[in-house]
């Protein structure tokens, strides 16, 4: 059986290197998820907002899942190699996942197309139709029930690293 | 410059979403085809303009004392993820006393 690598002392600071970075990074994903459930929340929530607040939510929205996708993407690769071995719960998640990256893809592209506001302040006119009001109104539902969903299937990640965070918190 | 590339594949990925949606939308000839037809909320602010008269801008900003909006939106997150979450503890319970036995 291999044992390892004997740690030597010049191998200490290069390991808790190695390990702060994968802590800022989970620190990082954990705060940029929090900040897109609450964008999303906001966004969704038309009646509060207002449609121009609801509209440049929506393209920043955009945005910001892109960059939410690719800081996940070799999760995305791993899981779509070992699917076919695997069963049960990451098969679930991968679903999910596929399911909330297309309607929420097209939840922003048929708000982008309905726009009233935002892309008239741009001096674009949208073409709109009732296609794409239809679209939005579809997708937003079911991007509604997705997103709880895709957040509570990882709650022990996000329960372990809020966890993480009030105790570092306490200790300084 | 591995961000860069991951990046440049996700943009690739959302593309091919949007190019099939479009394809999808001239396919079932729903379009724009050239006319535009007002969101409920126009139709809406349209009615309220007929009845009250025009004050003001329209209605653009946020609306901070309408919050019952947000507040179905937050219970409807919250319903759906404590759902999931119970589902997910009973599955690992259920499990972890198959383990034992």
């Amino acid at each position: 059986m291999h044992a390892g690598p004997a740690t030597s002392p010049e191998q200490t600071p290069a390991r808790d290197s190695g390990r702060r970075r994968i802590l800022a990074r989970t620190r990082f994903d954990f705060w940029l998820d929090a900040l897109l459930l609450l964008a999303y929340t906001l966004a969704y929530s038309l009646g509060f907002t207002g449609i121009a607040v609801h509209e440049w939510l929506g393209v920043a929205l955009g945005a910001v899942l892109l960059v939410h996708l690719t800081l996940h993407w070799d999760w995305v690769v791993r899981t779509t190699r070992k699917l076919l071995g695997r069963g049960g719960r990451d098969r679930l998640i991968w679903l999910v996942n596929l399911a909330l990256l297309i309607s929420m893809t097209l939840c922003i592209l048929s708000g982008v197309l309905i726009s009233e506001v935002a892309l008239e302040q741009l001096g674009l006119r949208p073409p709109g139709g009732p296609f794409w009001n239809q679209m939005h109104g579809t997708t937003a539902t079911i991007t509604l029930i997705l997103v709880p969903i895709h957040a509570a299937l990882r709650w022990r990640w996000i329960a372990g690293v809020a966890r993480q965070l009030v105790t570092t918190r306490r200790a300084r | 410059m591995t961000f860069i590339r991951r990046l440049a594949v996700v943009v690739l990925v959302v593309a091919i979403i949007v190019a099939g949606a479009v394809l999808w939308s001239h396919a079932s000839g729903g379009g724009n085809a050239g006319q535009r037809v007002p969101a409920p909320q126009v139709v809406e602010r349209l009615a309220r303009i007929r009845k009250d008269g025009l004050v003001g801008r329209p209605d653009t900003g946020p609306h901070l004392s309408n919050t019952s909006d947000l507040i179905r939106t937050c219970m409807i997150e919250a319903a759906l993820a404590a759902f999931v979450i119970a589902i997910s503890a009973i599955r690992r319970g259920r499990r972890r006393v198959r383990r034992t036995a």
